[in-house]
């Protein structure tokens, strides 16, 4: 039986194999090899031989203070640090707004959630405008300009803005774990518990908290994982006081030709993150199966009133909500207007990063964004990729949760769902570096992709497949298999019924999962940091490359732009009508 | 499975479109599918005349669905041939297996399975569509259809603005567009209320002797079975239980699981021990009139069976009235004797009070008797 979807399939999986798996592999096994340069750093050095060197040097060598445990332990401290607050802000705003009677929820909701949509980078630049300290160089931020004196070191850089930032970024990410717990609970739950004498305290220890407890860990988990992932942020906020995280660490060891010691680091940073999601996954199979809250024909949630607290709650909510989510745009925007940066006062303002044609006495001859080559190639390559990945995730994600769906029985089809879901396993970084290993020469057919653009939409789609894979498997699932079958007894072919049943109906399924994809691709640093040349520059790239040669008003007007394009993405998406709490609701379900 | 023969020489539903009117006689043999340790299907046989209404009847689960999407084609049986016509569909030996689209048959889904992003008319469309059927036969074949189902006016509107009926009559003019000599439908009507249920039986049979289409019709519904079909088929955890057409399956039920499943109320099923022919239960005594020729038998009697009298010299033993139940044109009473409880039926126009003793006497000649063993018939006609 020819069976056009077994040969898709396995097409599929061979392809997957080779861009998920072996790139993995090829990263363990380079740390195990002699590289080419290494010669400079031991004599015993056999290009292409096995050695344990490396992994020797990183965990136990005189530098391994420096290079691993250093990083390990801030990694792991800001981590949970800013796991805390994130959880801490996330489940009481969660519980405001799901279940309590405050003011003003529809419109406070999309504000709590920019920050996440904002690139992390954002938030990281806002606190350095706040907090810069001319200590380590540069000029003085908007604190020492208004209050007169510097502000303490660890204020400015280090392990309290980096988890503090950390925080405000993925606050939202537990926000939307927990609310979509809370949600779940039918009020009736408590009110049943309120009859049988129990007091408020009682209820909510006794009645809600279990119910969300799962939900609540899973977060911890996810977030922790998501933490250690990230190096935009912590090297911004890190690197000029010599404050590095075990991502940070990747990038600086590259920089500094120290390749095989950076793919050790990776490897490292992976197995943390696997560490987490399988406790996270271990945590949400033993206890939410038992937890599951059956939902009768009654299913009601009432909101809790708050009384006299209902305005001081919205107030102290809203104030958090500008701070962290409106602020930082408006300080990115004020940066970027500054003829010298750290100077606050009207004669200062310039429109020079905008609309100003190169001049030698400002930034280093630099044009402003309207005619700077550099910005007008970056934004181009942004949009183009974004728009590529974004169309061959959702095609290739649609078409293997069709496959998974579909075939469920089919022990190759469980097989193929589950590669696409293992971009998500690997912290951003890492898997920038895998590829970095795998398409640095030519192997076989394959060219040395790195340095083209291919390379970038190739692993942008990648990395967004387990996002896309869910939202197919979503549209898929609601698409009634006897539709489908109803067109193959009229005698039509698989490519026909893919095209005229399948393809129609979850088109809009399809569309606002291509605009994620659209919106996330956009603000992607890590991924492509390590992979990008000055060909294949993007928006976020060109604003990092800026921050580190110290031209901090192009550096905002770039973050700027990426902001107000992913935020218009999300206004586009929240009027097709799937908020991007919905959406992160379903993927993470 | 991989070396599975596609259509061969297959009879393209173009030409039948043309000539129309081929033989669709349906040979079933042997049929077996498993899900895992689970048999859905076990050993079935099954002919199908040309032209038949043949009905599957049976409690949830017991495998019809799953008999009707393996001649669909949807399902690929473990062992076992199927042939149409004359043509070998499935075959587990000469590994045969023609896709659905190649066995000239139509289906109708119990959801209807309309695609939501269609007209009513492009839904009808689709399969002449699939067939290339040129533009002007396939535009008069369509008015002709929806014509007939009365659904002219309604063609340019999307499923979800029609009411459940006239989904069901879009799911219908979808299986009539193509004309195929085979229809499988499996419990079409059962998301309809009970009143445009009745109506659209009547309907649908007309459709279906006016096709001539061979038709495998799937319900849960016993008066559907027994007022549509020419035969009904009663299974049982994947088995064949009785091939009979309707009114002889109500009369002569093979076993004791076809007597219980058949029939609103259910039939009396009495276990009773004898000799010759008269038997008893220790309530109960009975005489059968002829000789099962065994010892332990299982007594069927349908409620109609029972003869009850007020009257209190009226022959008979005599019952006590333990239930009323009043349901329209008749009545259902539930009698006691000893410990032996039964069901009888009774006009409505007739009055018992509750413990009110009556008279019972049986119909000699509807009664059946199952050997107690083997749950199956004693036939009279050998026993005599
Ligand atoms: N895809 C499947 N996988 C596993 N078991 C199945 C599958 N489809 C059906 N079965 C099992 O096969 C048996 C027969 O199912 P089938 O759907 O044919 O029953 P049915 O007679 O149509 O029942 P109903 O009247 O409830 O529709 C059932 O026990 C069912 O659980
Ligand atoms: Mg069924």
């Amino acid at each position: 039986m020819r069976d056009p979807v077994s040969i898709v399939m396995l097409i599929l999986l061979a392809v997957l194999a080779y861009l998920v798996i072996w790139p993995f592999f090829q990263l363990v096994i380079n740390t195990f090899t002699w590289s080419e340069g290494s010669r400079r750093i031991s004599r015993e050095a056999v290009p292409g031989q096995f050695t344990w060197f490396y992994w020797l040097q990183v965990t136990a060598g005189p530098i391994s203070g420096k290079m691993l445990y250093g990083p390990l332990i801030n990694t792991l401290i800001t981590g949970i640090i800013s796991t805390i607050l994130a959880l801490i802000a996330g489940g009481s705003l969660a519980w405001c707004i799901v279940r309590s009677d405050m003011p003003g929820k529809r419109w406070l909701q999309p504000i709590l959630t920019l920050p996440y949509i904002l690139p992390s980078f954002a938030v990281a630049l806002a606190w350095e405008t706040v907090f810069r300290s001319p200590k380590v160089g540069g000029q003085p931020g908007l604190y020492e300009a208004i209050l007169g004196i510097a502000p303490p070191e660890w204020l400015s850089y280090g392990v309290v803005p980096i988890s503090i930032t950390l925080a405000i970024h993925y606050f939202p990410f537990a926000y939307l774990l927990v609310a979509g717990a809370l949600a779940t609970i039918d009020s009736q739950m408590e009110e049943s518990a309120l009859i049988s004498g129990a007091g408020k305290l009682t209820i909510l220890r006794r009645i809600t908290f279990p119910v969300v407890a799962p939900a609540f860990v899973a977060a911890i988990i996810l977030t922790f994982g998501k933490t250690i992932g990230q190096f935009a942020l912590p090297f911004l906020l890190g690197a000029p006081t010599q404050f590095h995280t075990v991502a940070t660490m990747i990038y600086a060891n590259l920089a500094l030709g120290l390749d095989s010691m950076a793919y050790v680091l990776a490897v490292i940073l992976i197995a943390m993150s696997l560490l987490s999601i399988w406790l996270s996954n271990r945590f949400i199979k033993k206890k939410s199966g038992r937890f599951e809250t059956i939902s009768g024909k009654g299913f009601r949630s009432r909101e809790i009133a708050l009384g006299n607290w209902r305005w001081f709650i919205f107030s102290v909510v809203s104030l958090f909500g500008f701070v962290v989510g409106i602020l930082p745009i408006i300080l990115l925007g004020v940066q970027s207007v500054m003829l010298i940066d750290g100077f606050y006062g009207l004669e200062n303002l310039t429109s020079h990063f905008w609309i100003g044609k190169s001049n030698l006495n400002i930034a280093g001859g630099e044009p402003g964004v309207i005619y700077n080559k550099i910005i007008l190639g970056a934004t181009w390559n942004t949009l183009k990729l974004a728009f590529l990945s974004a169309v061959f995730a959702s095609v290739i994600g649609i078409i293997i949760a069709y496959i998974a769906v579909r075939r469920a029985n089919n022990p190759l089809a469980v097989l193929l769902d589950q590669i696409a879901f293992i971009p998500f396993l690997f912290p951003t970084i890492a898997f920038g570096a895998m590829y970095l290993t795998l398409f640095a020469v030519p192997v076989g057919p394959i060219p040395a992709l790195y340095g083209t653009f291919t390379l970038l939409v190739l692993i942008s789609v990648v990395s967004r497949l387990p996002y896309s894979v869910k939202t197919g498997i979503t549209a898929v699932t609601q698409i009634g298999q006897e539709l489908e079958e109803a067109a193959e007894v009229a005698g039509a072919s698989w490519g026909r019924r893919f095209r005229k049943i399948i393809m129609p109906l979850a088109s809009s399924g399809i569309m606002s999962g291509m605009m994620v994809s659209f919106v996330g691709v956009m603000r992607e640093l890590s991924l492509i940091i390590l992979l990008i040349t000055p060909a294949t520059r993007v928006l976020m790239t060109a604003g990092f490359g800026y921050a580190e040669e110290g031209l901090t008003q192009l550096t905002n007007a770039l973050v700027l732009i990426v902001a107000l394009l992913t935020i218009s993405g999300e206004l586009i998406l929240w009027k097709i009508g799937k908020g991007r709490m919905a959406r992160l609701r379903e993927k993470q379900s | 499975m991989e070396n599975w023969q596609g259509a061969h020489g297959a009879l393209t539903r173009k030409t039948i479109l043309k000539g129309g009117g081929i033989m669709a006689k349906i040979s079933i043999r042997n049929l077996t599918k498993r899900y895992g340790d689970m048999t859905a299907l076990n050993n079935v046989s099954l002919e199908i005349d040309n032209g038949e209404f043949l009905v599957l009847l049976g409690p949830s689960g017991c495998g019809k669905t799953t008999l009707l999407r393996c001649l669909a084609g949807l399902e690929t049986p473990d062992n076992g041939e199927i042939i149409i016509g004359d043509e070998v569909i499935f075959s587990s030996k000469e590994k045969i297996m023609l896709p659905p689209g190649k066995r000239n048959l139509g289906m109708v889904f119990q959801s209807y399975a309309l695609w939501p992003h269609m007209t009513v008319r492009d839904n009808v469309k689709f399969g002449l569509d699939v067939i290339k059927t040129p533009k002007e036969a396939s535009d008069r074949q369509l008015d002709e259809v929806l014509a007939k189902l009365g659904m002219g006016d309604l063609s340019e509107r999307y499923p979800s603005e029609l009411s459940g009926g006239q989904q069901q009559r879009v799911a219908l003019a979808r299986l009539l567009a193509t004309k195929p000599p085979v229809f499988l439908m499996d419990e079409p009507l059962s998301n309809l209320d009970a009143r445009l249920r009745m109506d659209m039986r009547v309907e649908l049979k007309r459709f279906q002797s006016d096709a001539g289409a061979t038709t495998v019709y799937v319900t849960h519904d016993q008066t559907e079975a027994m007022t549509m079909s020419t035969r009904v088929v009663v299974m049982k955890n994947g088995e064949i239980q009785q091939v009979s057409p309707p009114a002889e399956l109500y009369k002569q039920p093979q076993n004791t699981f076809v007597a219980d499943f058949i029939g609103m109320p259910r039939i009396n099923l009495i276990e009773m021990q004898g000799d010759g022919q008269i038997f008893s239960n220790g309530d109960i005594t009975i005489d059968f009139g002829w000789k099962p020729g065994i010892k332990n038998v299982v007594l069927g009697a349908r409620p109609e069976d029972l003869k009850i009298s007020s009257n209190p010299k009226a022959h008979g033993e005599t019952y006590r009235v333990m239930a009323i139940l009043p349901n329209g044109p008749e009545t259902i009473v539930q009698l006691q004797r000893g410990k032996t409880v039964i069901i009888g039926r009774i006009g409505h126009d007739i009055i018992f009070e509750k413990n009110q003793e009556v008279k019972v006497t049986y119909t000699q000649t509807s009664l059946n008797v199952y050997d107690a063993d083997t749950q199956n018939l004693i036939s009279p006609i050998n026993n005599i």
